[in-house]
């Protein structure tokens, strides 16, 4: 009754008409027999029906818009898979709603499929002993594509993608890189809305991981399709997306962009200096400014807000000769470290 | 160079196909794989007709020392083993491996049938077409046809027809039985040993007429694991004992709708059950 409730609720609100998923109120238990020690423990586990109840997701709240890349970041354990597994239908909500193009997922699987494609880096969802050609095959005749489709897409990818080298070969022949790639066409042959990566680029070299984030900016850039990436590569993030979701304890504790989440975080800039041969630092003398002098330069590392970039650099001018000037900019991997460990999760 | 083709994503491609076309794609797919490994093919169907030969050449052996068993002569008991090692052979050969679903589903790959446009189990059965499978189904096919045509039965198109549909019902049973012991793995049950079990009861007491068994195994093996209504009940109509059972008549000579009926039941059960389903931690 309650579920009926929340559906037809979901249905009259006023939604973002741009928005392609709507999540909110979103909560996951997962209840576990309760496993009692000592003698006889296994048996007793067995007949007693006490449970232990743990909440993945705890009230997600977030709207997806068409053509977004989204990030949707957090530490082992934070509700990330579940909430995917919750968007691809995989999983059944405990409360909350969620909506996938107009579709609530776990209610209509099969239709939800067809508008989503789903990459797990770490599970192929080719056919193992069968060459990537005659996957791509069976796909398209499980979705009834239409064959001239089918096959425009497939040309469109094995250029994208460079998979003519190994088309014809058996998937478990396949290196890692190579399965992704296949493992991405496979998902996008269909032509989903939108693309649910997790880990896509876990164990990859860097040649590897540059060719599928080529192909997924292109695919988003290109054809509109919405991709929604987890993965813990944040060069992967830095580099395709626009938006990024922090979430924490099932908890959202971030939703904003990338340079927002940078400078909320890490307020600090630091200013590199390289000294030239035999001149010895004298400071700057302004306060607020933490200084470091390592062998080769010293960094200064100091708030934008309260000092100039200009006023710093010309007091450093003031009083030393210089070979080298550079204003480094907070890393992402450095900001969501300090995320983690502020809150007491790293 | 190949440039995007017009109009991509703009919407999705694929469409819902009926659940037996998906079926048939998914099977093509698992045959495929299979014969990927041509020369296994004939030592893996050989060895599923060596395994159910040596099973039938017991029953041979017991019966052709005693003459009879419960009053069954020894085709007539070839004739319930046939039937009921083809009915098998009819389900293991449709639903492949259904038996590792448990390790399907520890291992997370269920999570990937969830993804798909397709039944949930009509992909876990094509997981793998396993060879010896159809071993079974031939062996069953040969036993009973050389049986049925010993057994003084009167073959017109009636009896032809029950028994094809007692043959097809009894395939049902089983696998309506396999599934809905399957799917309380989704409740992280291990549901291994009870499938096993099941698949022991109706080996070894699905060749024999029932009858000779004591009343309370009867009753279990009619009520509670309905073995009876898959071989014994079809053999006992159609060699003219079906008015001296230990049921009323017309139980045995509905037998063919037993295995439509549990089917039903049995897709209830699967989906009330896969709710349950918990997905592996990633």
């Amino acid at each position: 009754m309650t579920g009926l409730m929340a559906y037809v609720g979901a249905r009259l609100e006023v939604v973002d008409p741009l928005g392609i998923i709507h999540v909110s109120e979103l909560v996951k238990d997962f209840r576990r027999p309760k496993r009692i020690k000592g003698a006889l423990g296994g048996l007793r586990t067995l007949v007693t029906r006490e449970s232990v109840i743990k909440r993945a997701v705890d009230g997600i709240d977030f709207t997806v818009d068409e053509g977004e890349f989204l990030g949707y970041l957090g530490p082992n354990g934070a509700g990330k898979s579940t909430t995917i597994k919750m968007m691809t239908g995989i999983l059944q909500p405990t409360s909350g709603k969620i909506e996938v193009a107009g579709i609530v997922p776990w209610r209509e699987r099969q239709r939800n499929a067809l508008n989503i494609g789903v990459v797990f880096g770490q599970k192929s969802q080719l056919w193992w002993d069968l060459p990537l050609r005659e996957s791509l095959q069976i796909i398209g005749k499980l979705y009834a594509i239409d064959p001239a489709r089918h096959r425009a897409n497939v040309d469109w990818f094995v250029e994208l993608l460079d998979l003519d080298p190994f088309f014809d070969t058996p998937v478990r022949q396949l290196s890692l890189g190579q399965r992704v790639r296949g493992d991405l066409a496979a998902a996008m042959l269909p032509e989903p809305r939108i693309l649910f990566l997790d880990e896509p680029t876990i164990g990859l070299d860097v040649v590897a991981k540059e060719r599928i984030r080529g192909f997924l900016s292109a695919l988003n850039r290109e054809a509109g399709t919405t991709v929604v990436l987890t993965t813990h590569d944040l060069d992967d993030v830095e580099r395709l997306c626009r938006r990024i979701i922090l979430i924490d304890g099932g908890k959202v504790t971030y939703d904003g962009d990338v340079e927002s989440l940078k400078s909320r975080f890490v307020q600090q800039r630091r200013l590199v200096v390289k000294l030239a041969a035999g001149v010895e630092w004298r400071g700057v003398g302004i306060p607020g400014v933490a200084e470091s002098i390592g062998d080769e330069a010293v960094e200064l590392a100091f708030d934008p807000a309260e000092i100039q970039v200009s006023e710093l650099i010309t007091a450093v001018l003031a009083d030393h000769q210089l070979t080298d000037v550079a204003i480094v900019e907070p890393e992402l991997e450095n900001v969501v470290h300090r995320i983690y460990a502020s809150a007491g999760m790293a | 160079m190949t440039t995007e083709p017009r109009d991509f994503g703009r919407e999705p491609a694929g469409r819902l196909i009926p659940w037996w076309r998906s079926y048939l794609v998914l099977l093509g797919a698992a045959w495929r794989s299979q014969f990927q490994y041509r020369a296994n093919l004939f030592i893996m169907i050989l060895s599923g007709v060596a395994w159910q030969g040596v099973g039938f050449a017991f029953i041979w052996v017991v019966v052709a020392k005693f003459g009879t068993i419960g009053g069954w002569s020894l085709s007539e008991i070839a004739f319930i083993y046939g039937i009921r090692l083809t009915a098998h052979g009819l389900f293991v050969v449709v639903s492949g491996r259904i038996f590792v679903l448990d390790t399907v589903i520890q291992e997370g790959e269920f999570d990937r049938y969830l993804v798909r446009p397709a039944g949930a189990l009509a992909q876990l059965w094509n997981r793998q077409f396993y060879l010896p499978h159809l071993g079974d189904l031939l062996s069953g096919l040969v036993i009973l046809i050389a049986a049925a045509t010993e057994i003084p039965a009167d073959w017109n198109v009636l009896t032809v027809g029950f028994l094809l549909l007692a043959v097809l019902s009894g395939g049902m049973i089983e696998g309506a039985l396999q599934v809905i012991a399957a799917s309380f793995a989704f409740r992280t049950m291990n549901t291994r040993q009870i499938r096993g079990m099941m698949d022991d009861i109706f080996s070894n007491f699905g060749g024999y007429p029932i009858t000779i068994f004591p009343i309370a195994i009867r009753l279990i093996l009619t009520f509670v694991i309905p073995l009876a209504f898959v071989a014994f009940f079809p053999s006992a109509v159609l060699t003219g004992r079906s008015g001296g059972l230990y049921v009323p008549e017309w139980l045995a000579l509905m037998s063919p709708l037993a295995g439509p009926l549990l089917v039903l039941l049995a897709r209830e059960v699967w989906r009330s059950q896969l709710k349950h389903y918990k997905s592996s931690g990633s």
